[in-house]
């Protein structure tokens, strides 16, 4: 096996094509892949239909850049460093962009049955509300609803056949192309070892395609072979791998560095407009390769955010 | 229980978190979202309530951060936890009915306690369109009572949403759209629905048959009166108890020395120069 699955980010970049699905790894702004992000928009990807349990920055990094056409989840923003996602909301009212709204628990239900391979999900959840409104069916009103990489129907309504428990709401399973997940250790045939809550990264790569893991550290496989029971997603999920530390930046790492709060502030205090968004682009993506953006943000601020590997955290006093 | 604060001691943050602290009860299971919720559910837990259990949404449960957590993905929020795991398990958990109580917030809420978060305007032609859902739907879906977290503006108490987010007490029958009590709707899922809103004018309550909204206490400084003219649609003020009670003096230190000594939730009351 040795290091056949190991790639460069560029490489990885080039294996999403144009029009292609795409997912992430992470929640809000934890473990979000936002050096692969950086590389999507320097190779200036267009048509991507990304589909995510939630939002974040990476979402707003894409959406900004001009690389996604459709984005189907349930939230976007900063957290408390940018109340929602201001490049979003401005393509949405430009009508730039396709938005799909589901809940987040329907998002995450929608991977699960992906990721077991079923068509797709069953709940009760968010009934009554404009998410299940029939006029709101934005693909659909788009003409995208094709049957083969999306659905032929946002959701279908039916009644419980087996106890009687009412209304449930049928979703489809997502589909997707490409996973990429940001996570501290990969082994070199693939076996991930996610620090912390993993969020919704064994669903999001089991129901993608193709999985690539961009992770702080490539580690000897036989060292996460050990333990076993440790380890998140199993070898033969994983596609590709690529060592990138401080990848995630400026979202946090569990145990390895906390979110960069300034940097994301600045980010959504100054891209509201299109062209503060390519300003920000000039300055933080064309033209920098991820070395450089580390040394442009330098060892001041990268050891402010390091984590104490005793709490997995970096104290605030 | 210490004595009450007088209002120089206090902000209407303090006031705000104190009231939602007030909504757990002992032993329940709380699900936590960002910001004042968990600095109030953590105050619950440090005075009347030690035995909650505090889920939070990407996947820790029974977390019991020895340090603020900046949002529910981090890593603080796992420490000292039962169980770190992710999104599949807590709304799975949500879903089976375990949870007691939900804290949340919106931009726009109406008399059933529906709630916007979604976009301000025709949800097609937008005028500004906002963060989206989040878990917001789903919590309330499926808490026995969920608690709401607003600044009070008229334009945000609205007679109808912009977008229905989040369902309260009578939510919309699709393909139709006709109103209808959630009762209807939830079947075996149906376990209650928006319990409070505490806005910063005051703590409204539900009406659970008729699902309409009430004034139940006005916050210090304000009036019956001027409660009800922040509100576009007819708020019932048939039922008001009196004044909300403030902060108590160790309510505040909790908050302030234990909890958020940095600021990031709460802001210190600053005396007025």
């Amino acid at each position: 096996m040795g290091n056949s699955k190991r790639i460069t980010m560029q490489a990885a970049a080039e294996l999403v094509k144009n029009g292609s699905s795409l997912t992430f790894s992470g929640f809000t702004i934890w473990r979000r892949p936002i050096a692969f992000v950086f590389e999507l928009i320097r190779q200036k990807k267009t048509g991507i239909h990304l589909i995510e349990v939630n939002g974040g920055p990476q979402t707003e990094f894409l959406v900004g850049a001009g690389c996604v056409d459709v984005w189907e989840s349930c939230w976007v923003g900063h957290e408390l460093y940018g109340k929602y996602g201001a490049n979003l909301s401005r393509k949405v009212g430009t009508k730039e962009i396709i938005v799909e709204d589901y809940s987040h628990a329907e998002m995450m239900f929608r991977f699960s049955a992906a990721a077991s391979g079923a068509p797709y999900a069953v709940t009760q959840t968010s009934l009554g509300t404009d998410i299940h409104n029939p006029e709101y069916d934005m693909l659909g009103r788009a003409g995208r609803r094709d049957g083969k990489r999306v659905a032929k129907k946002k959701y279908i309504f039916a009644e419980d056949p087996f106890f009687d428990a009412g209304q449930v709401v049928l979703i489809p399973a997502v589909k997707v192309d490409v996973a990429v997940l940001c996570v501290q250790q990969v082994g070199e045939e693939g076996t991930v070892r996610v620090g912390g809550q993993y969020y919704s990264d064994p669903e999001a790569c089991r129901a993608a395609d193709v999985t690539i893991v961009v992770a702080e550290e490539i580690v000897p496989e036989e060292y996460l072979r050990r333990n076993a029971d440790q380890n998140t997603i199993p070898s033969f999920e994983v596609d590709y791998i690529v060592e990138c530390p401080y990848g995630a930046h400026p979202t946090g790492m569990f145990g390895r560095y906390d979110v960069d709060g300034a940097f994301l502030k600045d980010f959504y205090a100054n891209t509201r407009t299109q062209e503060g968004f390519d300003a920000f682009a000039k300055e933080w993506v064309f033209g920098l390769d991820h070395i450089a953006y580390l040394e442009k943000l330098g060892w001041a601020r990268m050891l402010k955010l390091r984590a104490n590997t005793a709490l997995n955290y970096s104290p605030r006093r | 229980m210490s004595e009450y604060a007088s209002p120089e001691e206090y902000n209407l943050a303090d006031l705000l978190c104190c009231a939602a602290s007030r909504e757990v009860r002992n032993n329940e299971i709380v699900f936590a979202g960002t910001g004042l919720p968990m600095v109030a559910i953590m105050l619950g837990q440090k005075t009347h309530a030690p035995n909650l259990k505090l889920i939070f949404e990407a996947g820790t449960l029974d977390g019991r951060p020895p340090e603020l957590p900046t949002s529910v993905g981090d890593a603080r929020c796992e420490t000292g936890a039962s169980r770190s795991s992710g999104l599949n398990d807590a709304f799975s958990i949500a879903q089976r009915g375990l949870v007691d109580l939900g804290y949340l917030g919106g931009a726009e809420i109406d008399k059933y306690g529906n709630v916007n978060t979604t976009c301000i305007g025709n949800y097609l032609e937008p005028d500004l369109r906002l963060t989206g859902s989040g878990g917001n739907p789903d919590i309330n879906s499926f808490s026995k009572r969920t608690v709401f977290i607003m600044v009070h503006e008229k334009r945000r108490f609205v007679e109808n949403v912009s977008y229905i987010t989040s369902p309260g007490w009578r939510v919309k029958k699709w393909p139709g759209g006709e109103w209808v009590h959630r009762r209807e709707l939830y079947g075996s899922a149906y376990q209650g629905g928006p319990s409070a809103v505490i806005s910063t004018a005051g703590v409204f309550r539900f009406d659970e048959h008729d699902g309409h909204m009430y004034l139940d206490t006005y916050h210090p400084g304000k009036t019956v009166e001027e409660v009800k003219s922040l509100c576009q649609f007819d708020l019932d003020v048939s039922r008001v108890k009196g004044e909300t009670a403030p902060p108590t003096r160790e309510e505040l230190r909790i908050i302030h020395e234990v909890l958020d000594p940095d600021e990031i939730f709460i802001p210190k009351n600053k005396p007025k120069a």
